[in-house]
């Protein structure tokens, strides 16, 4: 009976709700400008992205692009595009997508195909970078910029650089020995730097995870052990105290301390150690490409962005445009390199004398032709999921490594349909 | 003993206007319709902003997903993958262990700081503030800073204990040890002030009743104290226990879930953001739900008597 | 040591007053003594909590000043170059907009919370009300599902309604999702409070709800200022709800805990701790002072008949 009073209650609440409702949100341009959504330092004011944005609004006025910062985390930025995506939300025209993000992206059906352009960038881009933006033998995104991993060493502790994983340890644990230092440091946290990481080793061992066209599983557990085996065997002699807990930073204030002989990490470390005046690293230290188990060549897992257009789009041409644009002019790619330090993924870039004297872009020139994608599958997140719960606790001695891998062999066989 | 010195504390029923046929107080609003349009805001705004996912989300639990493509009505399925898988398991172990342990030294250096946070000495402004410290930095930082200490690069702690290169963050039972004791810091001062809060609202006659009584300290405390505590150790414990039962952010930027510190909000973090499987995620959802939900009504209804005494028995004879 | 009157008539009585009188001398040096003893376990006690507080905040301030990486990598928390550079960085990317998006949201929330909470919790421990158990359970329930959980559909919702990127549509949730923590901490304070006082009101004319705001409403003011508190200092620290419903612009809605997130190195894979020490420390500083003002009301009561401190 006194039930109209508490409606009047209610009533307050709903007016509230209905005068946030009514304050316009922010989203859909109809204007013709465009939104990247990119994360990372470079999308930050002043950083190269930006300057690229820049760029591409003033000689194209009509279809101007600006850049919504996604946070620092990968994981975070992934999360976001989902949402909005998820939503069908128009917000961003443009996305900046990790090279293992490419398959669930297309799987959701987030993605405009690239197909009408392929030639245009398959032309012009290093092998293993296109095959990143690939799912399904289709193109979905244009490829952006790359990574490989490097194999940093000291100068003064090392004479040639290893070209066995075995050899690598040998050194460095007679070298850390004399000195009173570890041995090598790299990412052997539970992340996905872990997972990269192991790849690696397992890649260099003749190991593959599926068949070309990805239709077959072909992961061989003998060589997943045999690497795992490896990493266990060398976690308290050969590895840093604080392997297990390590990611990118930790490897490198480690190796930039002067407490590790060798180091796996990304090119960005060099920049950092060599401006470090008081680091022992300092003018002691070189990078070469990472050693194998069978001692041939060079194997490096790829990282990196690229540029996708989003299916919900309302400038789709556009888009399209900017990221053919961004992934095949010579001047922009050449730009990631000179004023970034970030790997082009375009082929010329590396044969510019302007990169000669730059011991990263030449060291990455010789490695990225070989490096070698993550499988950009829809499933890869929980392939690389599956992968740290099972090799993770293996090589740390808390789980049986064949009983680890015999998993690991019988999860990718699920993800095949 | 207790009941009787306390009695002047506690909320006596002496007969109020809501007994029998409800008497029309003054403006027309009897006691039993005010009570409606009190609680009506709080129903409302709450029902509003959190009925419509809890229930999107157990629908979806009962749907069967591959990644993000729906692939049919599943009923019961997403739960059965869920008991049966080990991780679920593991998840609810290091949980409950999480739970117990942090809660549980939690409480006792919260009761410890509230105590003396109530008592009058000199610098006591400045140790008030500084109680409060830990909890008023944001987790996701409390939890970076933690790493930073704990972890072997570059090793705060081991230097300042002169353990050399001790991996507190990489082996089994350490790893657990580091995420309960950050969570203990952070969340200890939380505990303190609903305690020092629930301290001021004992009359200082009580006391002085028991002091002139011949009570010695620890039987002051014993009988009057936490008796008449109960009710803010109560809420106190209840929110803590559901807090930690869910907790996500300190395992996930500490060891991100290594050495079986997986909590179950990282499992279901999993399943909806990083590995996403729409049904599943909300199936291991409603789980934790579920779970924390019995234990919280397990709390209610021990705080219940304390709160509704009086009105909620005749309430409840309807 | 009250009903000492003494009335000295007689010898004996003066012999046994004198008696009496060293009795009470020995008892006060024993007395005293053990004060001391106390005040030094007191103090000590006091070390050792100070120091278990602050040190962590301790570091977090000497690592925020330091500069570069050889010192910030440094476990020596005395090791420099020290310099304000961090904090002039944090400036320099908008913080202060995040602190002011930080209070408004917070501080909404705040408000409601205890405006609808402490209505709502009044009605549970004074009121009659049906089944108020299961009113407390279903209160409970709200805030007991997996946060996660709620985003991806809350997600849907706000941007039909237009909510995101609005302090709305982070107060509302909030304000929501720590209702049930205010109506328990504020159902035991109203229900601690003696029935009898705001039934003596309603004898002296005043309507239930003059009772409640007049009588009942300050007597419960430690709690009131704990629960806000609470609230403020949950709200400011949130971090989920607040990154995906205003991650970005902090012309907007951004706060503070997401502005951090969002921080970055100079380059890719950098971490920028120093930038966000220094701003963990900056976004303390003015939790520090409310947490002291909202407690000085929760220890009133004390402060009027205690020893200065």
């Amino acid at each position: 009976m006194k039930s109209y009073k508490s409606w009047l209650a209610s009533g307050g609440v709903l007016a509230l709700l209905a005068v946030a409702a009514c304050t316009p949100g922010t989203g859909d341009d109809e204007d013709g400008e465009m939104v990247w959504a990119i994360g990372g330092s470079e999308a930050q004011p002043g950083g190269i992205h930006q300057r690229i944005a820049e760029m591409w609004s003033e000689q194209n006025p009509d279809n101007p692009i600006r850049i919504e910062v996604l946070p620092e985390a990968a994981d975070q930025q992934r999360e976001q595009q989902a949402l909005e995506l998820q939503a069908g939300g128009s917000g961003f025209d443009v996305l900046g997508v990790d090279v293992i993000w490419t398959g669930e992206y297309s799987e959701n059906d987030w993605l405009e195909s690239l197909e009408d352009v392929r030639a245009e960038i398959e032309a012009v881009t290093l092998p293993g970078p296109f095959e990143s933006a690939t799912w399904g033998g289709e193109l979905w995104a244009a490829p952006y910029n790359s990574n490989a991993g490097f194999l940093y060493y000291r100068t003064d502790l090392v004479d040639t650089p290893p070209t066995t994983w075995e050899e690598m340890c040998e050194v460095a644990t007679s070298a850390a020995e004399e000195e009173g230092i570890a041995g090598f440091v790299g990412q052997g946290a539970r992340y996905e730097g872990f997972v990269v990481n192991w790849l690696e080793y397992y890649w260099s061992n003749g190991g593959e995870l599926y068949n070309e066209d990805q239709t077959q599983v072909t992961f061989d557990t003998a060589a997943a052990a045999e690497v795992t085996e490896f990493m266990n065997e060398n976690l308290d002699t050969c590895f840093a105290p604080g392997f297990n807990t390590a990611q990118e930073e930790e490897a490198r204030n480690e190796f930039q301390g002067g407490n590790a002989v060798f180091m796996r990490n990304w090119p960005y470390a060099y920049a950092l150690i060599e401006d470090d005046e008081g680091s022992p690293a300092n003018g002691n230290f070189d990078v070469a490409p990472l050693p194998t188990f069978t001692g041939d060549g060079t194997i490096s897992a790829l990282g990196g962005f690229n540029n996708a257009v989003s299916a919900f789009s309302n400038n789709t041409e556009a888009a399209k445009d900017f990221v053919v644009w961004a992934a095949t002019n010579e001047e922009v790619q050449t730009m990631l390199a000179t004023e970034a330090s970030l790997p082009p993924t375009m082929a010329s870039v590396y044969d510019d004398p302007a990169l000669a004297g730059d011991p990263v872009m030449a060291l990455l020139g010789d490695v990225l032709g070989d490096a070698r994608a993550r499988p950009p599958s829809p499933a890869w997140n929980e392939i690389s999921v599956e992968m740290q719960n099972n090799l993770f606790p293996a090589y740390n001695g808390d789980a049986d490594i064949n009983t680890a891998v015999e998993n690991v062999r019988t999860f990718l066989e699920g993800t095949i349909d | 003993m207790a009941e009787t010195t306390v009695t002047p504390g506690r909320p006596t029923r002496s007969g109020n206007g809501g007994r029998g046929s409800p008497r029309p107080v003054r403006q027309g609003l009897s006691e039993r319709a005010l009570g409606k349009v009190f609680v009506s805001p709080s129903i409302i705004l709450m029902a509003m902003v959190a009925l419509f996912p809890v229930l999107y989300a157990f629908v979806l639990s009962l749907y069967l997903y591959t990644r993000r493509q729906p692939i049919g009505f599943g009923g019961i399925d997403n739960y059965v993958r869920a008991l049966t898988d080990s991780r679920f398991w593991d998840s609810i172990q290091f949980t409950f262990i999480f739970t117990v342990t942090s809660v549980t030294a939690e409480f006792l250096i919260g009761l410890g700081f509230a105590l003396l946070m109530n008592q009058a000495f000199r610098g006591r402004g400045v140790t008030r503030a500084a109680i409060l410290i830990p909890w008023v930095i944001p987790t996701v930082i409390a939890a970076q800073m933690w790493f930073f200490m704990f972890n072997v690069t570059p090793g705060f702690i081991n230097s300042v204990l002169g353990l050399g290169n001790f991996n507190w963050l990489g082996q089994s039972g350490w790893a657990t040890f580091t995420v309960v004791f950050a969570d203990v810091w952070k969340t200890a001062p939380f505990v303190a002030l609903l305690l020092l809060a629930g301290l001021q609202t004992i009359p200082n006659d009580v006391y002085e009743s028991a002091r002139v009584d011949g009570a010695g300290m620890f039987a002051r405390f014993w009988y009057v104290t936490l008796p008449l505590l109960k009710p803010a150790i109560l809420v106190a414990l209840l929110f803590r226990t559901v807090d930690a039962l869910r907790v996500y952010d300190l395992p996930q930027v500490m060891t991100r879930g290594a050495f079986g510190t997986e909590s179950l909000s990282m499992l279901v973090q999993q399943y909806v953001v990083r590995t996403p499987n729409p049904g599943y995620g909300a199936a291991l959802s409603t789980l934790t739900f579920i779970v924390v939900l019995g234990i919280g009504i397990i709390f209610v209804r021990l705080l219940g008597r304390d709160l509704v005494i009086g009105s909620g028995v005749e309430g409840g004879r309807r | 040591m009250t009903s000492m009157t003494p009335t000295p008539t007689g010898s004996v009585q003066e012999r046994a007053l004198d008696t009496r009188a060293e009795e009470l001398e020995r008892e006060k040096r024993v007395l005293n003594r053990m004060n001391t003893l106390r005040m030094w376990g007191k103090t000590a006690l006091l070390g050792v909590i100070l120091f278990w507080c602050l040190f962590p905040f301790f570091w977090l301030i000497m690592t925020s000043l330091k500069q570069g990486d050889p010192a910030l990598n440094d476990p020596n928390l005395f090791r420099g170059p020290f310099g304000l550079q961090n904090y002039v960085a944090v400036f320099q990317q908008d913080f202060h907009l995040n602190l002011r998006n930080s209070f408004v949201v917070a501080g909404m929330t705040t408000i409601l919370c205890i405006a609808i909470g402490s209505l709502c919790a009044y009605a549970i421990a004074r009121l009659p009300l049906k089944r108020k158990i299961l009113l407390l359970s279903a209160v409970l329930a709200v805030s007991l599902f997996p946060p996660v959980a709620l985003v991806p559909p809350l997600y849907e919702v706000w941007r039909t309604l237009g909510l995101l990127n609005t302090y709305e549509g982070l107060y509302l949730p909030y304000t929501a999702f720590t209702l049930p923590l205010t109506i328990f901490i504020l159902t035991t304070f109203f229900a601690s409070i003696p029935a009898d006082l705001a039934e003596a009101a309603k004898v002296d004319g005043a309507t239930p709800f003059q009772a409640f705001y007049r009588i009942i409403f300050p007597l419960a003011a430690p709690g009131v200022f704990a629960a806000a508190i609470i609230v403020f200092v949950l709200a400011w620290n949130e971090f989920l709800l607040a990154s995906t419903f205003a991650p970005r612009n902090p012309e907007v809605a951004q706060t503070v805990p997401v502005a951090i997130a969002a921080f970055t190195g100079a380059v890719e894979f950098q971490r920028p701790i120093g930038t966000i020490t220094a701003a963990s420390v900056v976004v303390t500083i003015p939790m520090i002072i409310i947490a002291l003002v909202f407690q000085r009301r929760i220890v009133a009561g004390l402060t009027a008949g205690g020893v200065k401190g």
